[in-house]
């Protein structure tokens, strides 16, 4: 272990970190733009630059950590340098912050404040090139924004594999573009790269101009997509500044989904099925308790499942994998005893998507799979003959491969079709609604957090499986 | 004339450089006597003993870069020879692929017999194309005369040459862009730490010698390194290959042995500048090279401050004065604030607009920058922007304080030396002809009619 002085600290650094690495590992904060923990050392943008005592400056990303070295973070002529590198980089930058959507978490604007502070010294018009330029149906680049700090382009040589991004041309000409033959296209992590932009040069076409991140609040969460369960954050408005006006809908809308760094799950990595949570969760949902398809109160409904369960004697529930844990043990405890309980899957792949990689994306596409079979089995659901009720929670069941004349409890939180056959149906809460946990398929707990309210009209299913389990009275 | 003849001493035929005639003037036969009579280290060692520096500009000594490499610790080693010749000015190592490609192939083998090399490579400028199809057509007669392959002279030595064309980028002679372009990717230079002797080609231990400091090897090894010694000057053995371009009479590849007056080489073997004019300055090494003035390279005949009246605003530090007259040699240019560089001699004539030749210079970096590294991406454009507009007649009085102080911010502080070497071109071009930048900007017009060319010369 290289001992090192970082400012006068002593400092203990492991062998083989960069100076960059055991500056920040110990809380000395020096800037970087170009570099990334999970990508190899670029070092172009040279912002980084430390002095060591006795030695030229040079950048602390690709310097190794020696024993003894005193190494100064912010010395005259460090803060000199980072200046005039600040100058250099905003040379051709448009500075148009304004109106850019990376205004408030923008790793260029925060240093200019904090490194530079001063106007461009120079007179001459700036360089152009292309705006809104299209990299992909899901990634738009403004290569004048751009400081070609080169992480996208590493990230698709070393993360995600597609090699789909490079650098065109050469000095203030360069621009990145994706490759020709649209393997940018079909790179399904590509939208990674707009999180790793420093600078607000790669954008979402579907996310340009909605909204201005201060107004934004990410809460905790797991993406479902996949047994993988990567941690995520979904961004919504902040209620403390909630639309009144325009389209009140846009206060429980999920502004956009990104990475929560997660070593034992993803990484700082998710893929783009994880950015389209929104694409799951905003479905039209099924707010409206029926009893064969007749609307009711979600009490009645309740009353009349608890009855069909009490005079059913061999009463099948199918399980949804996309119940949280603790959904999961309600229903356990609840009606375990009294049930033969089966899991289903709720979602199989999508005809496109892919299935399954060495990344992220695994081939069972619900997010709770594991601690589901751990409490059900992982035995396929079998009706034995004399199965006399059927109680369904969640979606991608056709009702058609049930047996006929069976009554049917369905559990679903979205509009579909088959609710409206069930005997009984109940609405119940979505993820973004409620807290929990889910188990992944390493046996990895991540736990999520609610986003928006519940609806009073539709209940949270923790809740529903205790109502049906006690003897009938009065409702939840 | 300009001293003893390593490289050149030859008549130039138009079949002077096939592997016949190489091996009438007794080609190959070094190479055979490393084979045959020595071991790896005594190659290297007779290499280090010679003093031979590097030719490329940077003048490191050969014998230390090839001595990091342990020929027989198992490792793969890669040997590359850097002919990709961008720098402008600089022709020289095209006139040895041109005239005596074999020289250099012979110089290759007993390189990579020194370092335990396998397998070489070529990385050939790609708009040279008769010394291209020279060496293409050596390379052939080489193997057809089985002098690459397996078991070269019954050694057991076996070698193999790959000739990799370039793509007419000038930072791909910077070593490290070179190799990322040979492994196929975009010509980036790379950062140190690793040095290439340690991670370069394939991030395996590669050594990278200019061609013209590859040239030396075979008679080094044919009359040992004393005998080498014997030419040139004891800090700066040998000759060197100058090539002469610009406002002089006879433009050219020349060999000149170190320590050769460079006045006396211009007046005498290059036969004075064009049209009889005086001399204004010379670029002594490829322009990334300071520019040096007439006084400064004669001061014996011009005196410290002779007739270059912008000395006047000189500052203090930019050099020593001294009254010896400017020889070819590491130690005497950079005493004088430059450096031998890539050999690559441009000469200015009295009358040239300096704004111009710097503005020329600009134009080239800013157009080879490859745009990696933020000062040298955003730097070259900055200076070839105001420059331009200087020349425009839109200049600003801050704007040659600006330009040093973009020169300053790229000195040190980018990936390769490019950024840097563009800076020395600035500075050295604004400390001794300020006033011409003053004057331009002060009246909208050059005091020399923004002439490059050296009109009304026969």
């Amino acid at each position: 272990m290289p001992r090192i002085f970082i400012n006068g600290h002593p400092v203990e650094a492991e062998k083989g970190q960069t100076v960059l690495q055991a500056a920040l590992a110990h809380g000395f904060f020096i800037p970087y733009f170009c570099w990334h923990p999970a990508l190899s050392v670029s070092g172009n943008c040279r912002i980084c630059a430390v002095e060591v005592e006795g030695e030229d400056l040079d950048i602390a990303c690709n310097m190794p950590v020696r024993e003894g070295m005193r190494v100064l973070t912010d010395s005259e002529a460090v803060q000199a340098w980072r200046k005039r590198m600040m100058q250099f980089i905003t040379l051709n930058h448009p500075v148009d912050c304004g109106i850019c959507d990376k205004a408030g978490e923008c790793t260029l604007q925060d240093y200019h404040y904090e490194y530079n502070g001063e106007p461009s010294v120079s007179r001459e018009p700036k360089v152009h090139a292309t705006k809104f330029f299209r990299l992909s149906a899901r990634v738009l680049i403004d290569n004048e924004r751009c400081i070609l700090c080169s992480r996208c382009v590493r990230f698709t040589h070393e993360v995600s594999r597609s090699r789909a991004l490079g650098i065109q041309n050469r000095a203030d000409s360069s621009l990145v573009r994706a490759s020709e033959d649209g393997r940018f296209e079909d790179d399904p992590y590509s939208d990674n790269v707009i999180d790793l932009c420093p600078v607000g040069a790669l954008f979402s076409p579907s996310l340009l101009y909605r909204h201005r991140v201060w107004y934004l609040q990410a809460t905790p969460s797991v993406c479902p997509g996949c047994a993988r369960g990567c941690t995520v954050r979904i961004w919504h408005r902040r209620p403390d500044w909630a639309l009144h006006a325009l389209d009140g809908r846009q206060n429980e809308a999920i502004a956009r989904v990104t990475p929560r760094e997660n070593p034992a799950v993803n990484g700082p990595w998710i893929c783009n099925k994880g950015r389209d949570l929104a694409r799951i969760f905003e479905r039209p949902r099924a707010t409206q308790a029926m009893l064969k398809g007749e609307p009711v109160a979600l009490g009645t409904a309740v009353d009349a499942a608890r009855r069909l369960l009490e005079g059913a004697r061999r009463p099948v529930a199918l399980v949804s994998n996309w119940g949280s844990n603790e959904e999961l043990e309600a229903f356990q405890r609840a009606l375990g005893g009294r049930v033969r309980a089966f899991v289903k899957e709720d979602f199989s792949p999508a005809p496109g998507e892919p299935v399954e990689d060495d990344l992220l994306i695994r081939a069972d596409k619900n997010p709770n799979t594991a601690a589901a079979r751990a409490l059900f089995g992982d035995a396929p659901p079998a009706f034995e003959d004399g199965t006399d009720l059927l109680l369904v929670w969640g979606e991608g069941l056709d009702f058609s491969r049930l047996p006929t004349r069976v009554p049917i409890i369905c559990l679903n939180a979205y509009l579909q079709p088959e609710n409206g056959h069930a005997d009984v149906f109940l609405p119940v809460s979505v993820q973004t609604e409620r807290a929990g946990h889910y188990t992944n398929f390493q046996g990895v707990v991540s736990a999520f957090e609610p986003c928006f309210a519940k609806r009073d009209s539709v209940a949270h299913a923790e809740s529903l499986f205790a109502a049906l389990a006690s003897p009938p009275g009065p409702s939840p | 004339m300009s001293g003893g003849k390593l490289i050149t001493g030859f008549a130039v035929t138009a079949t002077s450089h096939t592997l016949g005639e190489y091996r009438a003037r007794g080609g190959y036969q070094a190479l055979e006597r490393a084979l045959l009579g020595m071991k790896p280290e005594e190659v290297t060692g007779e290499i280090t003993a010679s003093g031979l520096q590097g030719r490329g500009g940077a003048a490191f000594p050969v014998g230390r870069k090839w001595s990091v490499i342990r020929p027989d610790d198992g490792e793969t080693h890669y040997l590359c020879a850097n002919a990709d010749e961008g720098e402008p000015g600089t022709f020289k190592d095209r006139w040895v692929l041109e005239n005596a490609p074999h020289l250099l192939l012979e110089a290759m083998l007993i390189a990579s017999y020194a370092l335990g090399v396998r397998h070489s490579f070529v990385y050939i400028r790609g708009e040279f194309d008769l010394a291209y199809r020279r060496l293409a057509g050596a390379v052939e007669e080489a193997y057809g005369a089985g002098l690459f392959g397996k078991d070269i002279f019954g050694s057991g030595f076996s070698c193999d040459v790959f000739v990799v064309r370039g793509a007419g980028s000038y930072v791909c002679g910077e070593a490290s862009a070179l190799i990322t372009s040979i492994e196929g990717k975009k010509g980036y230079p790379r950062n140190r730490p690793p040095r290439l002797t340690v991670r370069g080609l394939y991030q395996k231990p590669t050594v990278i010698n200019n061609v013209e400091t590859l040239a030396n090897i075979p008679w080094i090894i044919a009359h040992g390194a004393q005998a080498y010694r014997t030419f040139g000057t004891t800090k700066s053995p040998g000759t060197r290959l100058v090539s002469v371009s610009g406002h002089v009479t006879r433009p050219g590849v020349y060999e000149v042995e170190h320590g050769y007056p460079v006045g006396r080489f211009i007046h005498e073997d290059c036969g004075g500048v064009l049209g009889g004019r005086a001399l204004k300055a010379v670029i002594p090494g490829g322009i990334s090279t300071k520019v040096l003035t007439a006084s400064e390279i004669e001061p014996h005949r011009l005196g410290h401050f002779g007739d270059c009246e912008d000395r006047r605003v000189l500052p203090q530090s930019a050099g020593i004065p001294h009254l010896e007259p400017l020889v070819f040699e590491g130690e005497s240019l950079q005493a004088a604030g430059s450096s031998l560089g890539s050999g690559g001699m441009i000469v200015i004539a009295e009358g040239t607009c300096m704004v111009r030749v710097l503005q020329v210079m600009l134009r080239f970096y800013h157009h080879e920058s490859c745009g990696q590294c933020t000062p040298c991406r955003e730097g070259m454009g900055w200076l070839h922007r105001i420059v331009d507009r200087i020349v425009s007649g839109r200049g600003r009085p801050e704007d040659v304080d600006r330009l040093y102080e973009i020169s300053r911010a790229n000195d040190g502080t980018t990936i390769c030396g490019l950024g840097d070497a563009a800076g020395y071109a600035t500075v050295g071009i604004l400390d001794k002809f300020r006033c011409e930048f003053e004057y331009f900007i002060a009246h909208g017009r050059s005091r020399y009619d923004g002439c490059l060319e050296c009109l009304g010369s026969s």
